[in-house]
């Protein structure tokens, strides 16, 4: 059978393991609250202080059944390498100048951000890109785009 | 208390929520008000002097503000509300194949603010404090209004706007029915819920079987970890040379600016700072890595500014920050209260002395700065991937639910859990449905506190 997931704060989790964490938690939590608040108000420790120390107690109960519940229950997000070279970097310096606005000429850089991109090796394909924005913009001086960049 | 001892008190509390938020950073998604706020409160509660408090809370959202960087470059998943700003540009940066240098230029901004902004906001503050009188006597109104503003700047408009009214009724009546069964009003608690309205919301939708059609998942969500590429070797590079010239000097304007503007929202800074000074850039590639610098630094400098300046000038809790993650500073009965009658304040603000606030705020921003930018600038990728890989979701709930359990518990037993549970509930579906962010929510309680009753007398 295939496990469905719950979307809760911004990630997936499996509804039982939700539950049965947080009744953990609750559970270990609450109980250890409670006695400590009790156990203090038997000594002589002033009263306001005597909650504090229930208080801290309880903190640490908290803390513990995060570290419990993430030993026992795995998460349930996939994660995966990118690599370092998925796809072509022209193929995404397209993608980001249709929505960005154009990269820019590599050689009007600073020289302090000129050498960043040449250690990043970015130079070449900042300059290529570059090229064959002025190229196609020398074809279609009217690109609406530029103009609206322009506008900006 | 001797300084030497405030100094120890301080220097050891910064360290602390240093560490403790420097790795929660790392975790995305993790809000700020729902945790830095509870955590913050329960180290008032314990009786930590307030140098101590004080630094904690700096530490901490310095701290958050430059390891959130680290999952929202790397991974492309935002690492707290304020890192939502940056995402766009982060995630052109990672498929440039550099998502280094967006973590670089993000978190050495956050630096380089962070530093300016502690003495910027307390002389912002003294020059405010001539008028403190002067706006507390209509600091009523001012909430009333400072409600209705920001209710309408978020994402809900009207709705956000029409909603404060039940909001704002269903907390008198809260506080009603808390008076009646337990003697006193509360507070902790309609914080707390508030604050964990949202996730409060998701574990109703949760147990429904309507709710799970919404938010139910057939597949796990992915998230793909940009490749380790670390350019420079040996030491720690230094903050001022990660960032070129131009950028220092914009992310420098962008800080002091938004250090002044305390009344805004901080996230309204963050995109705005960025559009301002960011086109100040020609070339893309130059304008992309600046605004991370200067969104980045502005994640800090508004954090900081909106709660240094109403706790030495006012000491009433009228910025969004303070109406947020710095709320315990100003309210965490019975340590520190606000006597909405008599409008009076017995908080931080009556507590430290304006030199205070500059000294033990530069100590804790420096202390989280040592911290936590080595461990961003070198350990970024193993850390993002041993979160990803070890810390589930349900771990960080169940230790969320278990804390408001044992926190409501400390205020006023069952009805405090009841209260915060209701509270929770209706404001996380006001956020779900209307887009009411809990920063409304928490101008909704202070109206209800305070301006209700001055309405009413105007009223009668």
């Amino acid at each position: 059978m295939k496990r469905s997931y719950l979307e809760v704060w911004g990630d997936t989790v499996d509804g039982r393991h939700l539950l049965l964490s947080i009744l953990l938690g609750v559970g270990l939590a609450t109980p250890a609250y409670l006695l400590a608040a009790w156990g203090f108000s038997q000594t002589d420790v002033e009263p306001a202080l005597a909650k504090s120390y229930a208080l801290l107690v309880g903190l640490g109960a908290c803390v513990l059944t995060g570290v419990l519940a993430a030993r026992i229950f795995p998460p349930k997000r996939v994660l995966v390498d990118a690599a370092a070279d998925a796809g072509s970097r022209e193929e995404a310096m397209d993608a980001i100048e249709a929505e960005y606005g154009p990269l820019g000429d590599p050689d009007e850089l600073p020289a302090a951000v000129l050498r960043e991109v040449q250690e990043l090796g970015l130079y070449e394909d900042l300059a290529r890109q570059h090229a064959k924005r002025a190229a196609r913009e020398a074809a279609a001086p009217a690109d609406p785009r530029s103009e609206q960049e322009a506008n900006r | 208390m001797e300084l030497l001892d405030l100094t120890l008190w301080a220097l050891g509390m910064a360290l602390i929520g240093a560490i403790v938020f420097g790795l929660l950073g790392l975790v995305s998604g993790t809000d700020e008000t729902a945790t830095i706020a509870p955590v913050t409160l329960l180290v008032i509660l314990l009786g930590v002097p307030p140098a101590g408090v004080f630094a904690f809370f700096m530490a901490a959202i310095a701290s958050k503000h430059i390891t959130h960087a680290v999952p929202t470059t790397l991974l492309g998943i935002p690492g707290d509300t304020m890192a939502a700003p940056l995402l766009r540009d982060a995630q052109m940066l990672r498929e440039l194949g550099v998502p280094h240098i967006a973590l670089r230029k993000a978190i050495s901004g956050g630096v380089v603010a962070a530093i300016i902004a502690v003495p910027l906001a307390v002389l912002f503050a003294l020059v405010l404090t001539p008028f403190a009188d002067a706006i507390s006597s209509v600091a009523p109104w001012l909430f009333l209004g400072a409600a209705m503003l920001i209710a309408f700047l978020s994402k809900g408009r009207w709705a956000a706007l029409f909603a404060l009214v039940p909001f704002v009724l269903l907390v008198v009546g809260l506080q009603a029915f808390a008076t009646s069964t337990t003697g006193s009003g509360l507070s902790i608690s309609f914080f707390l819920g508030i604050a964990t309205g949202p996730l409060i919301a998701d574990l109703f939708l949760a147990s429904s079987p309507a709710g799970r059609k919404l938010i139910g998942r057939d597949d796990q969500r992915t998230f793909e970890l940009a490749a380790d590429t670390r350019t420079w070797k040996g030491r720690i590079p230094n903050p001022l040379r990660v960032l070129d010239r131009k950028q220092l000097g914009y992310t420098t304007a962008a800080a002091t600016v938004s250090s002044a503007t305390f009344v805004f929202s901080p996230v309204a800074m963050t995109v705005l700072m960025g559009e301002l000074f960011g086109t100040r850039f020609k070339n893309g590639y130059h304008r992309l890595t600046s605004t991370m610098s200067i969104r980045n630094g502005t994640t800090e400098s508004t954090y900081i500014a909106e709660t240094l300046i109403p706790l030495i000038a006012i000491g009433l809790p009228l910025s969004p920050m303070a109406a947020g993650p710095a709320n315990p500073l100003f309210n965490a009965p019975p340590v520190y209260t606000i006597d909405a009658e008599a409008g009076t304040t017995n908080n931080l603000h009556d507590m430290l002395e304006p030199w205070q606030f500059l000294v033990f705020g530069l100590l804790a921003v420096i202390v989280a700065v040592v911290i936590s930018y080595p461990f961003a600038m070198t350990q970024a990728h193993r850390a993002a991937r041993w979160v990803m890989r070890k810390v589930s979701h349900e771990a960080i709930i169940g230790a969320f639910a278990a804390l408001i359990v044992v926190i409501c518990l400390y205020e006023r037993g069952l009805v405090a859990i009841l209260v915060a549970l209701t509270v929770g509930l209706v404001g996380g579906l006001l956020n779900r449905m209307f887009n009411m962010h809990t920063g409304v929510q928490f101008m909704g309680f202070y109206v209800a506190a305070l301006s209700v009753p001055a309405i009413m007398a105007l009223v009668a």
